[in-house]
């Protein structure tokens, strides 16, 4: 072996590598929660967890300033499989400390999977609506959908982040590029009357835009807030322009039509959807009440599942701790609005879900052999030699 | 052997690291009902929705009121329920206490209203018959205003609220002043007067 790897090795299998992660993921911690003063609980997991670096900002430029989760984790996890590779030898002895160690393991690779795979959607549903798709909590897609068809919609999903970079998009299924001119993360609406004098320009030359604006806000980092992007994107053809439409993430701003090349066209900025090739209906929800008070006691909602192919078609209940799993998603009670009459169901994919019961088990069962094996060598060593018949 | 162990686990994290990126997709799904392609409630963009941990506090969103509070009102912090809100502290450290809320609809109708109030006051309920005449009606600036004055609590302290209800687009708004009897009797003609200053967002003096 050359010197070069066995430093590498060592490097890696070394104990004081794993007390400096440690003490380093201390403070990443530490800081992390006095930042979610600012930033809120979503966005310090992504700045300070979900990440190699602590970025920075410098003016424009991005400075590395501290070792993010998945370095650290990630280089704990090597850390950890080095040290059960070079150090210890799988003997009966120490088959206790293998498996806690394989749990431990387990557990950060079950974070890892979590962290990178986990995704979660809305679903909101007024009584008697059915809906096949659910909606994300943060991202925002721009749809441009072309609705000639009487049965079908044919939609061009695209995520916000190419409307943030402002480079002209070509997409085979659309006629004409879309042209990303202005877009505020953050945006509030106002209502623009273009007779009167002196009233703001625009540069939306078509659709609501001209009789509304846009404004940037700063963005939001609250748990219970979103931020509601706005745009104005211009659609051009081989001859030029089509025009300018002002698009808004915002729930009440609605969808546009217009025609162009003798097809129907639909755009909409909205929250990111996830279709599912299945549909669920809501047939009620309830809010239960302590009688006499307005102290919740239970949140329901009787849900009807069906599935196009006709091997699902029934009825489930969704309450609180107990939610509906199907087809790799969990569907939980999450909230309602609109009077009683709306349910919110939090939609969760976690394909890695059960990896951290499995580590918590293996550790407890490795802690509980390490702690018998040495039980038993103490009362051998304390057992008194028989004593010799007289 | 160990080195390939390691170097696999190695290149297994790292790759499972790389991001997830996000591409521009499409696809064809079947024609929604409905008008508009954003199904989502008419709520505020900022407001995700009633999770269970904020439940039953429903405030209107309607058009707003305004108002002029006398001087020696000090205002508290509004928070979710209250528009607005105001301690009257006199000499002896006695507080009232001024609340403005709103809600959507008419919350239940003015008997069940008042009937709350007078509830907190340990008074009685009124029958449907006695609110016409437990009541006084005032317009104020194209508003019309329903208005109570209770004194109730024990004889050792005695509590009085004086309130108004007033209805406006779809909401209903409150405007409660209640406290120890004394202080809120020193502070009637105030509130009268505060009454006088509340108007619609429309409204022109």
């Amino acid at each position: 072996m050359s010197d070069l790897i066995r430093q590498f090795r060592d490097f890696f299998v070394s104990l004081k590598l794993t007390v400096v992660l440690i003490a380093l993921s201390i403070l990443l911690i530490f800081a992390a929660t006095l930042d979610q003063v600012n930033l809120g609980i979503w966005a310090v997991q992504q700045k300070y967890f979900h990440s190699l670096f602590v970025m920075w900002r410098i003016g424009d430029i991005p400075v590395p300033i501290f070792p993010g989760g998945y370095l650290i984790g990630g280089f704990l996890l090597i850390n950890l499989i080095a040290a059960q590779v070079y150090r210890f030898k799988l003997t009966a002895r120490k088959s206790g400390i293998w498996l806690t160690h394989i749990g431990l393991i387990l557990l950060l690779i079950g974070e890892l999977l979590t962290g990178l795979w986990q995704e979660e959607f809305a679903l909101r549903l007024d009584e008697g609506e059915t809906k096949n798709f659910s909606e994300s909590y943060r991202s925002n897609e721009l749809a441009i959908t072309e609705t000639t068809d009487p049965k079908f919609d044919d939609v061009v999903a695209i995520p916000e982040k190419f409307i943030a970079r402002g480079d002209p998009i070509q997409q085979a299924k659309l006629p004409f590029r879309v042209v990303p001119k202005i877009y505020y993360p953050n945006a509030a609406l106002a209502a623009r009357d273009a007779n009167t004098p002196g009233a703001a320009t625009t540069p939306a030359t078509t659709g609501i835009g001209l009789q509304a604006t846009a404004t940037l806000l700063p963005l939001t980092y609250k748990q219970n807030e979103r931020n509601a992007p706005a745009a104005y994107i211009e659609l051009a053809g081989p001859e030029g322009p089509i025009g300018t439409w002002l698009v808004s993430a915002d729930p009440r701003f609605p969808a546009q039509s217009f025609e162009y090349a003798g097809r129907m066209w639909k755009i909409a900025f909205r929250f990111e959807r996830s279709y599912k090739p299945y549909s669920l209906t809501l047939l009620k929800f309830s809010h239960d009440r302590y009688a006499g008070t307005e102290i919740p006691k239970n949140f329901s909602s009787r849900i009807r599942l069906n599935s196009p192919d006709g091997r699902d078609d029934r009825e489930v209940l969704i309450y609180m701790n107990n939610p509906l799993r199907y087809a790799g998603l969990t569907f939980y009670q999450a909230g309602f609005e609109n009077d009683d009459k709306t349910t919110i169901l939090q939609v969760v994919r976690n394909p890695s879900w059960q990896l951290p019961y499995i580590a918590c088990a293996l550790m407890t069962l490795g802690l509980i052999i390490q702690f018998c094996i040495h039980l038993v060598a103490f009362i051998a060593r304390r057992r008194p030699a028989p004593k010799a018949v007289a | 052997m160990r080195h390939c162990l390691l170097s696999f686990s190695a290149i297994t994290l790292l790759g499972l690291t790389s991001c997830r990126d996000s591409k521009i997709t499409t696809y064809r799904v079947p024609k929604e009902k409905g008008p508009a392609i954003t199904a989502a409630p008419a709520a505020s963009a900022n407001n995700p929705g009633a999770t269970m941990a904020n439940t039953a506090v429903t405030t209107a969103n309607g058009p707003g009121l305004t108002w002029t509070a006398p001087a020696q009102w000090t205002a508290k912090p509004t928070s979710a329920m209250r528009k607005g809100s105001y301690a009257i502290t006199d000499d002896s450290g006695a507080t009232a206490d001024l609340s403005i809320t709103a809600f959507p609809g008419d919350v239940g109708g003015d008997l069940a209203n008042v009937n709350r109030w007078r509830g907190q006051i340990q008074l009685p309920p009124l029958a449907a018959t006695e609110l016409a005449s437990a009541t006084n009606h005032l317009d104020v600036n194209g508003l019309h205003l329903t208005t109570v004055d209770f004194t109730g609590g024990s004889s050792s302290t005695p509590q009085r609220v004086l309130g108004a209800i007033i209805p406006v687009a779809n909401a209903t708004w409150f405007f409660k002043l209640s406290g120890p009897a004394s202080l809120v009797g020193r502070e009637q003609a105030a509130f009268a007067a505060f009454l006088q200053s509340i108007r619609a967002p429309s409204a022109t003096p």
